[in-house]
């Protein structure tokens, strides 16, 4: 059975803050619960970001998140 | 008065044409950052190596898309360009301004950035380049609560979709590109600017088969208009192109004499199906061999048109050259009508049909087209829920080898074998 909204977007934050790489792709996280779809990952993933907990690093091609305070260059945000 | 001696990037300003380099100069008398992108530049140019940096988590809050870290690896040399960041504004459909809200976003540009600008990149969208992180939250403000102008797509989300000029100006337009174009880009606003993919997804609408924006070669999906019926022929014109009394392609080559229009040569001789003639002086054409390459309607605008049951071929899969060369989209669906009236449902349906799967199966950093061809253009239809056509084939085959589904051959694998070697004897 799929996780509840909360227990997914916690599971998502711990893979963030706990992972030995401090970038991931979105797909690093469909592991967090194999009964989710997707895209439904992504938008928990998103909503972590909204809340402050989580940030985007992007190279401009290609979007990574991290758990805020672990990206690099995190000094350059701009909000 | 030039901050830095720029030799190198001087030479680019010798020729007849226009130059960048005269421009940046220019610019830098109100925006001085200019000068350093000019003297990092020129550092380049005799480095042989670029001086940039890019990428980071700079951006606007509630957006993972739409700015482009951009950073000076020589911020102590170059201060004005220590942070450069590139922003991307989502160009209205076919690129049609209003010139009063071009010298808004400019003049808030010169307040907020360096003034200089791209019109466009290569998504489309009008890219301002170069500014600091400071400003990226007011410039946000302002061009969304001032000009109602949003940011477009970059990194793993959905890209900004981009259309030709269709039915506003071009009559082969066999769809309205502008109506699907919009419609998508406010459907797919989360995609747009929050990362969604393992990469970049890209939508371009072409109105028929000129294909204006080059959506068979740029797209992820290519929505290239087309018809199911016969090229509508005014018989009275063919005459008219064919006694010279009408110039072939609107004159668009008028400037040089190239001799009399021939139709044989210039046109039917051209058809790369054969299937247009001369019959005692009408011209008859073939539809049902006719791969909508347009030449004929080209050339003879006012004596060939396309059909009148419109619609669009479905494409998916080109890129650019990064990992394995560059690919052309592959033909999905031949026959799609797209229409607005029912929000192009049936496009919906396939575009999200596409996503559910890239999504799944695609490797990080790969596009739709290279996992389609990893995987197989077989295994993309049947999970995409199509029947394989005709028009899918590329080629004739040349393993000689058939591979059956147990479900596909009638009785399964089950079978009487001594009733088989009755028939074969071993």
């Amino acid at each position: 059975m799929a996780l509840s909204k909360d227990e997914l977007k916690a599971a998502i934050l711990k893979k963030a803050m706990e992972s030995p790489k401090p970038q991931l792709y979105v797909k690093d996280f469909y592991a967090c619960d194999p009964d989710t779809k997707p895209r439904d990952i992504k938008k928990a993933a998103n909503e972590l970001v909204t809340d402050g907990k989580m940030v985007f690093w992007s190279s401009g091609s290609t979007t990574m998140y991290a758990a805020k305070g672990r990206a690099k260059d995190e000094s350059a945000r701009g909000v | 008065m030039a901050k830095h001696a720029t030799p190198l990037l001087d030479e680019l300003e010798k020729g007849p044409w226009p130059s960048f380099v005269t421009d940046l100069k220019r610019q830098a008398e109100k925006s001085p950052q200019c000068w350093d992108i000019l003297g990092q530049m020129e550092l380049s140019y005799k480095d042989r190596i670029t001086h940039w940096k890019h990428g980071g988590i700079v951006g606007v809050f509630g957006y993972g898309g739409g700015i482009v870290g951009r950073y000076s690896d020589s911020p102590d040399k170059f201060p004005g360009v220590a942070h450069f960041h590139t922003v991307r504004l989502n160009q209205p459909s076919s690129k049609f301004y209003r010139t009063d809200m071009l010298r808004k976003v400019c003049d808030i540009w010169e307040k907020r950035g360096s003034g200089m600008t791209n019109f466009h990149g290569s998504t489309g969208d009008l890219v301002l380049l170069g500014t600091t992180t400071d400003q990226l939250e007011p410039l946000f403000y302002q061009m969304t609560h001032e000009l109602n102008w949003d940011l477009g797509g970059s990194g793993s989300n959905l890209r900004t979709p981009s259309c030709c000029l269709g039915k506003a100006r071009c009559e082969y337009a066999c769809y309205d590109t502008q109506a699907a174009c919009y419609g998508l880009t406010m459907k797919y606003q989360d995609e747009i600017h929050r990362p969604a993919f393992p990469y970049k997804f890209k939508f371009k609408f072409s109105g028929c088969p000129n294909d204006c924006v080059a959506s068979i070669a740029r797209s992820d999906l290519s929505v290239i208009g087309t018809w199911r019926d016969d090229i509508r022929i005014d018989q009275a014109m063919v005459k008219k192109y064919m006694a010279g009394e009408i110039p072939a392609e609107g004159n668009a080559h008028g400037s040089r004499n190239w001799g009399k229009f021939d139709i044989q040569k210039e046109v039917i001789n051209l058809c790369p199906t054969g299937c247009m003639s001369l019959d005692g002086g009408a011209l008859k054409i073939d539809n049902a061999n006719c791969t909508r390459c347009m030449h004929c309607i080209n050339v003879m605008p006012r004596a060939l048109r396309p059909g009148t049951d419109t619609g669009a071929t479905i494409l998916c899969g080109a890129k650019a050259p990064i990992l394995e060369g560059a690919q052309f989209a592959t033909m999905i669906i031949p026959f799609m009508k797209i229409d607005p009236e029912n929000e192009f449902e049936e496009l919906v349906e396939l575009i999200e049909k596409i996503w559910d799967w890239w999504m799944e199966v695609g490797k990080n950093r790969e596009r739709v087209g290279e996992t389609m061809q990893r995987l197989g253009l077989p295994t993309f239809l049947e999970v995409m829920e199509l029947d394989p056509l005709p028009q899918h084939v590329k080629e004739p085959r040349s393993n000689p080898y058939v591979f059956w589904k147990e479900e596909e051959v009638e009785g399964g694998w089950e079978r009487n074998v001594k009733e088989f070697r009755k028939r074969h004897n071993m």
